[in-house]
């Protein structure tokens, strides 16, 4: 089990991390969501003991990371900023960190094997693609075997199938009963393969569950087409609902179910053509809860034009 | 079940890492060549030209130290090999594996140094021992030459090695300090050239106080089977030396333990 507890920390004026408590439970994939700058690698290199927290502390079954008997055998980390000397081939970067930890050298050949890298294991890592960057990185998370894994941002960088095949090779671990702790930015992915997510924002922690957890607070729409679209938007107004968006064929509305819609439309003898309630998704509900935390926002999506 | 992560496991780890790659192969290649030519060009010089040398000159000649010449220009390179042994795991972000695997920094850097001294001191010997040999050869039957046999001068070939060892650790212990490779290069090519060079505008008396002190100087005084008087014996300019090391590395280290990596 990883715990973060109280967890802070402050490079000079900047806060990083706010006070995060969580627990990261084996046995489930736990997505690690938050925009870019909120503060997830951050977690991750005090979880690993590379960054001092300035207050609170991350554990390991009880134990910070220090106090580990061979580190390597108890965690696996993927970190998303390159941690490999470009000089250096592969299969010596392993080989080295296997020698740390006293593991055998035949666990260096099995996971280069498993991670489809070992055709190039002798070639120097500064010659080698994102996507093989990411293997190698994946090579050296499970080179001790171990019961709890980190990936920081794991899918930048692979190719669909790479995708693909991440996100099941994600389930087998956590169904081995392993905890598997996967940050990303992209909710889309998340929702995808995460069982539980953990959402966070500067710094600071805004939501956990799983994606239907999330969602299910979440506003939902019903789209509608009808007879007479200028008429139910009207009543949707007079029962305290609203029209997000209409276009000449649809009308999107808030804040009333399709319960709620259909019945008000039969009463008003309005025939309807469709009636489609649309879940809130999750990047939705991410976009709500992090909207006020994005640390860089961008002014719209129009190029500026010089005047 | 195997043994915790040992001083052991951490060397054994950090000797893999040194000798993979290019820029150690490389650094001891360069440590040979100027160390073996530079010699071979001086000492061929000398025989050339002894004849018409003034007696002067030819009465303070010390084929020894002359013929070490070499190792005060393969200086650069091992202080290049010390520094990039912890700059390059900064400037590539391997620090973070490193460190992931062994938690304990003290323990990096006791491994860093183990595998450094080592490998250092195998070379340098072998270095400084072939260097004296070559040279005593250039100089037969012209120069007059030492022997091994005589202590002082198994002294300063010894010390020749001890030289550039602990000037590689000095290197070392500047990276760990500075951490960027391009920073430490400058500081320590500045520690060696233009320190001299600060000290040579002061005042007469003042140069006679402090030129002993610097690190070349003292490395002049470790190869002199007998130095001037204006300098170090050679015995006192190691133990300096190494207070300069273990100074810079104590420093390295504290902040090595307190810094985010």
């Amino acid at each position: 089990m990883l715990k973060i507890e109280h967890l802070s920390k402050r490079y000079g004026d900047v806060v990083a991390v706010d006070d995060l408590d969580f627990d990261v439970t084996p046995g489930v994939v736990t997505g690690f969501l938050g925009p870019n700058g909120s503060g997830k690698s951050t977690t991750m290199r005090v979880i690993l003991g590379l960054d001092r927290p300035t207050k609170g502390r991350a554990t390991i079954d009880g134990r910070v990371y220090s106090d580990l008997r061979h580190p390597l055998r108890e965690v696996g980390a993927l970190l998303e900023a390159k941690a490999v000397h470009p000089g250096r081939s592969a299969r010596n970067h392993l080989l080295a960190m296997a020698a740390s930890n006293n593991i055998a050298s035949s666990r260096v050949d099995e996971v280069l094997e498993f991670t489809g890298i070992a055709s190039v294991a002798t070639k120097k890592v500064g010659t080698y693609s994102l996507g093989m960057n990411q293997r190698l990185g994946i090579a050296a998370a499970l080179l001790g075997d171990p019961q709890i894994l980190l990936f920081d941002e794991p899918i930048n960088g692979l190719d669909p199938e790479g995708i693909k095949w991440i996100r099941e090779f994600f389930r087998t671990l956590a169904k081995e009963g392993r905890t598997v702790f996967v940050s990303s930015h992209l909710m889309s992915e998340m929702a995808l393969s995460a069982d539980r997510i953990i959402v966070i924002g500067r710094g600071r922690f805004i939501a956990q569950g799983s994606v239907d957890e999330l969602t299910a607070d979440a506003v939902g729409t019903v789209t509608v087409r009808s007879s007479d679209q200028a008429r139910l938007a009207e009543i949707v107004h007079a029962r305290h609902g609203s029209v997000r968006d209409r276009d000449d064929r649809a009308l999107t509305i808030e804040g009333l179910t399709s319960d709620e819609v259909g019945e008000a439309a039969f009463a008003a003898g309005i025939t309807l053509y469709e009636l489609t309630p649309q879940r809130a998704s999750l990047e939705e509900v991410f976009m709500g809860l992090t909207s006020d935390a994005v640390q860089y926002a961008s002014a719209g999506t129009e190029v500026p034009r010089g005047k | 079940m195997a043994s915790d992560v040992t001083l052991a496991s951490a060397s054994r780890a950090e000797w893999i890492k040194f000798r993979s790659v290019r820029s150690t192969v490389l650094g001891f290649v360069v440590t040979a060549v100027l160390t073996l030519g530079i010699s071979a060009l001086i000492t061929s010089v000398i025989r050339g030209h002894w004849t018409t040398m003034d007696p002067l000159s030819k009465l303070t000649f010390d084929p020894v130290s002359t013929s070490l010449g070499g190792t005060l220009f393969a200086q650069f390179a091992v202080g290049v090999i010390g520094a990039l042994f912890i700059t390059s795991e900064y400037s590539s972000g391997s620090i973070r594996t490193t460190l992931a695997a062994v938690p304990q920094r003290l323990r990096v850097i006791a491994a860093k140094a183990i595998v450094l001294t080592v490998s250092m001191l195998i070379v340098a010997e072998v270095l400084s021992f072939v260097t004296f040999l070559m040279g005593q050869a250039i100089f037969a039957g012209v120069v007059p030459t030492a022997s091994l046999a005589t202590t002082a001068v198994l002294r300063s070939v010894i010390l020749a090695g001890v030289y550039l060892t602990l000037l590689a650790l000095l290197g070392f212990a500047l990276g760990l300090i500075l951490r960027q490779s391009a920073a430490c290069i400058t500081v320590f090519t500045s520690l060696l050239l233009v320190v001299p060079i600060i000290v040579f505008l002061l005042p007469q008396s003042w140069q006679n106080a402090f030129s002993k002190y610097e690190p070349s100087a003292l490395g002049r005084a470790m190869m002199s089977t007998a130095p001037p008087s204006q300098m170090f014996g050679a015995g006192s300019a190691t133990v300096i030396l190494i207070i300069y090391v273990a100074v810079a590395g104590v420093v390295g280290s504290l902040l090595f333990l307190r810094r985010d990596a």
